[in-house]
């Protein structure tokens, strides 16, 4: 083991460097949406603002109807969360448990799924909601994503391991299957759905591209989106207004980070992996 | 009542027939073992009974009731897994009650039946925990407790000493022969394990390839064995079985068309010297391995026979490898060419002497 | 009632509810996995059929009429200049990114593979822009890069190095937008090796220490072929991932300047949504569908292959 003194000083000042490298884009973001105007301005850039600015915050949230985009997101990502647990837990029960006529080939069209990329097919998905009259609603932003075929390819999985004897005692103790499912399946893969639903939240949460697509008036637009029209604001981009806008967007998401960093790294490692 | 009976059972798993028209009856109240080597059906029998697999073809009856194709959780039986399958997100109270649960049985009978088992298995103090926080023991005994609250007619039990360690298996050993005689419950018990088989049950079942070989007593099934492979199966050690062909040169001329003669390994004496022996088979042979186990010693021997274990009880010989064994002739048992025990037969002692007939075996 | 009657009612209920459990039984499965089905079908299978349909059409998304026109939308599109240059920007873009992710974070992965709070931490840090939203990272990066007020120019100016039109130049621009893509990528792909270097066992490091292997052939010999399953997965991962990348081509250049960062996914949506091109942005669509097809089916090819690592 390399343990003499030059090598730990060198090991700690790289250390320190790459932490700088991540965490100095946020700090400048921070920064800047104390900052007014003039100082974002200025060159050499000023790292701490002479006073700090609170109501560049309240300026970018009154820029736009912000309540209504939180309302949006929020029921975005809580509606699709809700609605995919309730369509992948019994149908990965059914894959995983139950052998009948024709499973491998739904279980196909499940990983056919698997593979296929929203970005990829947007076009006759908007056509499809045009024709429907759904379009600029919240339903063309939730309806596509009701079901998860990665959510019930990770549950399978872990459904799988679940021993057999388990489920026959079940059964001798005059268990129902819905009844299996619920006291004994689900608790038992409780670590799979928190790390599912942690990834489908922030994924969704986090979503540009599908309320871009299927979205044309803030009634139905999310935060996401909000953000992007602060861009629009006076004409010219006020940095500071805009960073406080984003602010608002990754501060949810970073406390989440802070407190539960374990869970979501081991939750997109594990859904990485798998 | 509740006795059960298998008629004319036959399971396959696709082409793999596992039960070939099995026909038992398990006596009301009774300790019954199904006892077999690996793949022998023994397991596939249990669940069967337990409804957890349904038979090809074939009734059974609890009681005198059909229950052929009932749903497990009706047909009243309780059962006792390997791996014990408890539920593991459950504390030990929850998984007592999940059955009592799903019976509708309100919560202050529920709660007085889990006071009463718990005591009675000794888990009072663990009401609380999860699985995960209970030794192997213990959990074996949540998996009772779970069992009997339902109060079953049938007790099922699938080889569920399996993993445990050998001292406290012994002790579980003796703790289930005490419940049995406390709840007078039917028990079906599985094992591969002839020893449990022989200190657990009163009436032992053995099985292979899903065929009976022979349903008895434990004392029967030791002393009697119906052929070549209870023989064979029975006993630490088991019988020793010699080709007759290999020993036509010690034995007496014998009437009957015997292909095997066994003798076990407790009836055959060790002599160190050159002794002559009467009425007895004498082998000279060679001692290769001598397992001294305090109260016994066992000796694995090699003669013009094959190789033989010898079990005795006196000092072990340590003087010399080379040895006659003896076996009396009315300690042998017979097999014949389909490996199905003789039970009677005749042998012609030393030319010159009358033939005077002799019971062999099945003492 | 007798009591053969109700014996005999009793008897008659208890078959039908055993044929109503023997249907229910076998329609459970189906009944079970119908919603997310159908959720399947109507949200990607269906469109996909769909877009392959409108490929072989002419349509402006208004007109009532879809003309067919056969394979014209595929001979137009791949002659189209404008479309070769977005490929070309598309892989450029693509493969700059994985190669320069992936061996960062290997060289990261074996660095900080350690235990203590100070490397949970350093993870924690590299990790954290991948759960940001892609529409803050690019605001970000589009202030950081911004040529006269940046973060990103004032330091290199601390070098000597003057004023770099990051995101204005076509030069750098597609550069840009790499360098973006490698920063936010970086910590998963590292925790993803770092988790795939723990997996490998450890008695075969004591193995070779024994054999006195250096710490470099033990890298090539032992770490990497280990790791093989990881870097396939990331490489292919990556791969499909950029292909489809949108939202900083979106935000921070909208495909330009001149087209020098249009890529495929933000070309479809512009002859979607601005052009009304509806065939020929679906013709791009299917092109892009191919290009993932192939890639997918190279990753459970080479996964098949290569899968005896990991048991």
């Amino acid at each position: 083991m390399k343990r003499n003194p030059i090598w730990m000083v060198v090991n700690g000042i790289g250390l320190v460097l790459l932490i700088c490298i991540f965490a100095l884009p946020f700090v400048w973001m921070i920064s800047t949406s104390f900052k007014t105007l003039g100082e974002t301005m200025t060159f050499p850039p000023k790292w701490i603002p002479n006073q700090l600015l609170w109501e560049n915050f309240s300026k970018a949230w009154n820029s736009g109807p912000f309540l209504k985009y939180l309302m949006n997101s929020t029921i975005v990502s809580v509606g699709i969360l809700i609605l995919q647990f309730a369509t992948i837990i019994p149908a990965a029960y059914a894959f995983a448990r139950y052998r009948f006529k024709g499973s491998n080939f739904f279980f196909g069209v499940t990983m056919i799924t698997l593979m296929i990329p929203t970005q990829l097919i947007f076009l006759p998905v908007y056509l499809q909601m045009s024709s429907w009259g759904l379009l600029d609603t919240l339903w063309a932003l939730i309806l596509p994503f009701a079901s998860s075929a990665f959510g019930i390819f990770l549950l399978r999985q872990s459904f799988k391991q679940v021993p057999e004897e388990l489920l026959e005692a079940a059964r001798l103790d005059q268990a129902s299957e819905w009844k299996i499912i619920m006291k004994i399946m689900v608790p038992m893969a409780k670590p799979v759905l928190i790390t599912f639903g942690m990834f489908s939240f922030i994924a969704h949460w986090n979503d540009y591209f599908w309320p871009l697509v299927m979205t044309t008036t803030d009634a139905s637009r999310t935060l996401p989106l909000g953000i992007t029209k602060l861009r629009e604001v006076d004409g010219g981009v006020a940095w500071n207004i805009l960073m406080a806008g984003n602010l608002i967007l990754v501060i949810p998401i970073l406390f989440i980070f802070f407190f539960a960093q374990r869970q979501i790294i081991r939750a997109f490692i594990y859904t990485g992996v798998k | 009542m509740a006795e059960i009976r298998l008629v004319n059972i036959v399971k396959k798993f696709d082409e793999d027939t596992v039960v070939n028209n099995l026909n038992l009856t398990i006596e009301d109240g009774s300790f019954t073992v199904i006892v077999g080597p690996s793949g022998c059906g023994k397991s596939t029998t249990l669940r069967m009974i337990a409804g957890l697999e349904t038979p090809t073809s074939g009734e059974i009856w609890i009681g005198d009731e059909c229950v052929t194709n009932m749903e497990p959780g009706k047909r009243n039986i309780a059962m006792v897994f390997q791996n014990y399958a408890l539920y593991p997100t459950m504390t030990v109270r929850k998984n007592i009650e999940f059955g009592l649960v799903n019976k509708k049985v309100q919560k202050a009978e529920r709660d007085s039946l889990i006071q009463e088992i718990s005591d009675i298995v000794g888990l009072t103090d663990h009401l609380d925990k999860k699985p995960h926080q209970l030794s192997g023991g213990q959990r074996q005994r949540v998996a009772l407790a779970r069992a009997m609250v339902k109060k079953p007619k049938v007790f099922i039990l699938d080889e569920p000493l399996s993993n445990l360690d050998a001292k406290l298996r012994g002790q579980m050993r003796r703790e289930l022969i005490q419940l049995h005689k406390r709840l007078g419950t039917t028990f079906v018990y599985v094992t591969h394990d002839q020893v449990e088989a022989m200190s657990m049950g009163d009436q032992i079942i053995l099985l292979d390839k899903g065929v009976t070989q022979q349903m008895d007593s434990p004392m029967n099934m030791y002393h009697d064995p119906n052929n070549v492979f209870t023989a064979e199966f029975i006993g630490t050690p088991p019988m020793n079985i010699l080709e007759r062909g290999h020993l036509n040169a010690v034995l007496p001329t014998l009437f009957e068309d015997v292909k095997y003669v066994g003798f076990k390994p407790e009836h055959a004496e060790i002599i160190a010297g050159s002794e002559e022996r009467q009425d007895h088979v004498v082998l000279k042979s060679e001692i290769l391995t001598t397992e001294t186990l305090g109260a016994e010693t066992i000796y694995t021997v090699s003669n013009a026979a094959g190789m033989m274990n010898v079990k005795r009880f006196d000092t072990p010989i340590e003087e010399t490898n080379d040895v006659q064994i003896a076996i009396p002739y009315e300690k042998l048992y017979f097999f014949d060419g389909q490996e199905e025990r003789i039970r009677f037969i005749e042998i012609d002692r030393t030319a010159p002497q009358q033939p005077k007939p002799v019971l062999v075996g099945g003492v | 009632m007798t009591l053969a009657n109700s014996n005999e009612t009793l008897h008659r209920k208890r078959e039908q509810s055993a044929l109503s459990a023997l249907n229910w039984v076998a329609v459970r499965p189906y009944m079970m996995i119908f919603p997310a089905i159908i959720v399947f079908t109507l949200f990607f299978l269906y469109p996909i059929g769909y877009m392959i349909y409108l490929s072989f059409h002419d349509w402006n998304f208004v007109s009532p009429d879809k003309d067919y026109v056969g394979f014209s939308n595929f001979t137009a599109l791949l002659q189209d200049a404008k479309f070769q240059q977005v490929l070309r920007n598309t892989f450029m873009y693509s493969f700059a990114t994985v190669s320069l992710t992936i061996s960062i974070s290997l060289l990261l992965a074996l660095w900080l593979n350690k235990k203590g709070a100070m490397y949970g931490f350093v993870q924690g840090a590299i990790f954290s822009p991948h759960i940001i939203s892609l529409v803050s990272i690019s605001m970000l990066w589009m202030w950081i890069m911004d040529t006269d007020y940046g973060l990103l120019n004032w330091f290199l100016n601390l070098f000597g190095i003057s004023n770099i039109p990051w995101l204005t130049d076509p030069k750098t621009s597609l550069l840009s937008l790499i360098i973006v893509a490698v920063w936010k990528g970086i910590g998963y792909y590292t925790l993803i090796f770092i988790a795939g270097l723990q997996s490998i066992p450890k008695d075969i490091y004591e193995a070779a220490a024994l054999d006195d292997t250096s710490k470099v052939r033990t890298f090539f010999k032992l770490t990497l072929p280990m790791l093989s399953p990881t870097l396939f997965f990331l490489t292919i991962i990556g791969l499909i991932g950029s292909f489809q990348v949108f939202e900083t081509i979106s935000i921070m250049t909208k495909g330009g300047p001149i087209n020098s960062t249009n890529t495929i996914v933000y070309y479809i949506y512009e002859n979607g949504f601005r052009f009304f091109k509806i065939g020929y942005a679906s013709t791009a669509g299917v092109i892009l569908l191919l290009v993932v097809g192939v890639f997918t089916i190279i990753y459970f090819k080479l996964l098949s292959r290569k899968v005896h690592y990991q048991s």
